[in-house]
């Protein structure tokens, strides 16, 4: 195939995934069913994750071979925009760094999970913001999204200079609310009763984490998008000291600077993707990564601030959907590391270019 | 501390400032509820009754009213002290609406019946009140209002809505900005009415904001009959009236208090993060501190003015943008530093020093209400600069 043809079908197929994703991300920005599934346990609704693994999404990533679809990050990235910009909860990327994980072992529930019958969750951190795993085998798992629905827990574990995986069928489990109404739990390991079922995972764990980090960031921009779009829609409608406050030239430069944001965070995005699918390993794959998750981290958090301002007393209310992006943004920025750890992983793993 | 006198509140007026601060001090330290400092969210009535009716029972209730109604008769000066120390101590607001703008307007512009009516039972706790200024259509243009009131015999009959009506479900009395003369010019229709909100024909129904709490209210009214009585001063002068009354107030949103509190909880994250020796975030640190020590030199030239007894112009809104950015900034850092505990509901650990996402969350708002920084740097624009437009 020509590389003109090939970049066409790549186009298509991105376009498709975007298309598929309308089934559980209403194009029309109807979040009643996201209002209806906040603040109780588990966070999200488990017919709708079985819905993501019958979409074959689950395993988008996965080779075809061991039952995914073997699509590209370029495609990933499309489908988590999507589901950001429709604030999907189900925790669509932790269940794709499993599978990532389980996939690159070859072992544990991998068929159940992209199924989206069973949620096995990655318990890797111990303390916040970190992209490390624990040093101690019994430190406390922190920060897992909706644990309540997980069916097992897969815990990597330090041993000697390697890292193993366990799976842990279940656990004194603690939860605490978070923003977007969903919960974080905390896991104490009990690898007693745990089954060992890899011994090496520390180079597939360091990948999936950076493609989490990446799909995190693409989600992210789908939700800066709607927020924008959102807040254009009010800017145009809104009346004030008899105009249309859209005129109002102040407000104008605001919306042109989320804009901003928004473009260098989908520049960023979509060049790491297609920097990671063309085989990036190494430090180029963890600069690059680093670089959007930075961009995408602090884009959120200005872009649905502003959004906000942009609103006036409106977007202060629990009523009105923008303030739902802002909650998303405040869980989810600094997920699979802040804007201040990837900077820093940034300068260390980039070199410097000749301009 | 303990050992300081309290003097009767009728002697306050007349001690010497700094004396007068250790006073206020020694108040608050007797009196003041250990629990209910620096609550993290505005207090309802009944959460803040107690404090209020203690302040009632010393005759402290209401520092800037006269003597002679039943005030403290304080200075601007000596208002401002006693604002810094509730502030410092984290002393929590009351449902104050009826002492801090409702009083001073039946002062200043109520008949001798309105001011033995209605100030005495502010006094006593038995008038809750609310202010209703803003509607949908009315926010930042809030000249545009439309609730209007119809004369009908002895009576208004008003009709409309208003919104943002802060802690209107705890208030049993409503001051109302509504219009009476829809031809004239938009500033010159509106009057200044009082309603008993237990008037047929009041709904209210409250709002929930984005700390998920019921702070504020809409406020709906059909067919409500008032007594032309509980007009305020002349008809159509309720907007002079209202703005006049915001004049020395306003220095309050400027108050750099609650960046100061913000910033050391912003510390005490940092170093429950690991994060506070870090040389980047010393430099951010530092910024935020200097920016802060800065508004307090700024804030203190606008009390100098006002214990001059001079009044505040328009450039009293550089406070309030410089207050509330800074406060949004030391926030934001806050939830940059705290991980993924940046999008927890509750307080980290049960502490509620580690509550980022609160004081992110309590900040949003401060750009937008008390005129929204747009609004004042219009301001500042057109009164203080002299831009045409």
């Amino acid at each position: 195939m020509s590389a003109a043809l090939e970049d066409d079908a790549r186009a298509e197929s991105i376009r498709m995934i975007r298309d598929s994703a309308a089934a559980v991300a209403p194009p029309g920005g109807d979040l009643s069913r996201i209002r209806g599934l906040r603040f109780k346990a588990p966070g999200h609704d488990p017919a709708t994750f079985r819905q993501l693994g019958e979409m074959g999404w689950i395993g988008l990533r996965v080779p075809e071979a061991q039952g995914g679809a073997g699509l590209g990050l370029g495609e990933a990235c499309a489908l988590a925009e999507e589901l950001g910009a429709a604030l999907v909860p189900e925790p669509l990327i932790p269940a794709m760094l499993s599978a990532s994980l389980l996939a690159a072992v070859g072992a544990g529930p991998l068929e159940a999970l992209l199924a989206g019958t069973a949620l096995p969750l990655v318990a890797w951190q111990e303390r916040a913001d970190t992209l490390e795993v624990p040093g101690t085998p019994d430190a406390p798992r922190k920060f897992l999204v909706n644990a309540a629905a997980a069916t097992s827990f897969l815990l990597p574990v330090r041993e000697a200079d390697r890292i193993a995986l366990y799976e842990q069928a279940g656990g004194a489990l603690t939860l605490e609310p978070t923003q977007d109404g969903g919960t974080f739990g905390t896991l104490t390991p009990d690898l007693a009763g745990a089954s060992r079922i890899a011994g090496d995972i520390g180079e597939a764990l360091a990948l999936a984490l950076d493609e989490a980090a990446l799909l995190t960031g693409a989600y992210l921009l789908g939700g800066m998008e709607r927020a924008l779009a959102m807040t254009l829609d009010y800017l145009k409608t809104r009346s004030q000291f008899g105009k249309i406050i859209g005129t109002f030239q102040a407000l104008q430069h605001k919306a042109a600077d989320v804009k901003m944001q928004i473009a260098l965070t989908r520049a960023s995005i979509e060049a790491a993707a297609a920097t990671l699918d063309e085989g990036a390993t190494g430090d180029l794959r963890r600069a690059t990564v680093s670089r959007a998750k930075a961009r995408a981290a602090e884009s959120a958090m200005v872009v649905t601030r502003q959004c906000i301002q942009l609103h006036g007393g409106i977007g202060y209310t629990d009523d009105y959907d923008v303030g739902l992006y802002l909650r998303k943004a405040m869980v989810m920025a600094n997920q699979y590391g802040s804007a201040t750890l990837h900077r820093r992983r940034f300068m260390a793993t980039s070199p410097e270019g000749e301009e | 501390m303990d050992a300081l006198r309290i003097p009767a509140p009728t002697e306050l007026d007349s001690l010497e400032e700094e004396h007068f601060r250790q006073v206020v001090r020694a108040f608050l330290h007797e009196n003041y509820p250990e629990e209910l400092r620096n609550p993290p969210k505005r207090l309802h009535w009944s959460e803040n009754k107690p404090w209020y009716m203690t302040l009632a029972d010393k005759g402290w209730l209401c520092p800037g009213w006269p003597k002679e109604h039943g005030g403290l008769g304080l200075s601007p000066a000596k208002q401002i002290i006693l604002t810094e120390e509730y502030e410092r101590y984290g002393v929590a607001r009351t449902n104050d609406h009826g002492i801090v703008m409702l009083g001073p307007l039946v002062i200043k512009y109520g008949t001798e019946a309105q001011q033995q009516h209605f100030l005495p039972k502010i006094l006593t706790g038995e008038h809750i009140w609310c202010q209703g200024y803003s509607e949908p259509g009315a926010g930042s243009d809030l000249a545009a209002l439309r609730c209007e009131a119809v004369p009908d015999g002895d009576d208004y009959v008003v009709n409309g809505q208003k919104i943002w009506t802060t802690l209107a479900t705890d208030a049993n009395w409503i001051f109302l900005l509504v219009r009476t003369d829809k031809q004239a010019k938009k500033q010159e229709g509106i009057s200044f009415l009082l309603v008993d909100m237990k008037t047929p024909g009041i709904t209210v129904r409250p709002i929930i904001n984005l700390e998920l709490h019921d702070e504020f209210c809409e406020v709906f009214f059909d067919n409500v009959r008032v007594p032309k009585a509980n007009l305020v001063g002349q008809l159509n002068k309720g907007w002079d009236m209202a703005k006049a009354l915001l004049s020395f107030e306003r220095i309050f949103l400027g108050s750099p208090r609650q960046s100061g509190y913000a910033l050391s909880r912003l510390r005490i994250l940092a170093e429950r993060m690991g994060v506070f020796e870090d040389a980047e975030f010393q430099d951010r640190y530092t910024r935020l501190r200097l920016e802060l020590e800065d508004l307090k030199a700024l804030y203190g030239t606008f009390v100098a003015k006002l214990k001059r007894g001079e009044s505040l112009g328009p450039d009293v809104s550089m406070l309030k943008i410089i207050q509330t950015e800074l406060f949004q900034r030391i926030t934001d850092t806050m939830l940059e530093i705290a991980g993924e505990n940046a999008g927890l509901l509750e307080p980290m650990e049960g502490n509620r020093n580690l509550h980022p996402t609160g004081q992110f969350i309590q900040a949003r708002p401060a750009t937008i209400y008390g005129g929204s920084n747009e609004i004042q740097r219009n301001i500042l624009s057109k009164n203080v600069l002299g831009l045409p437009g």
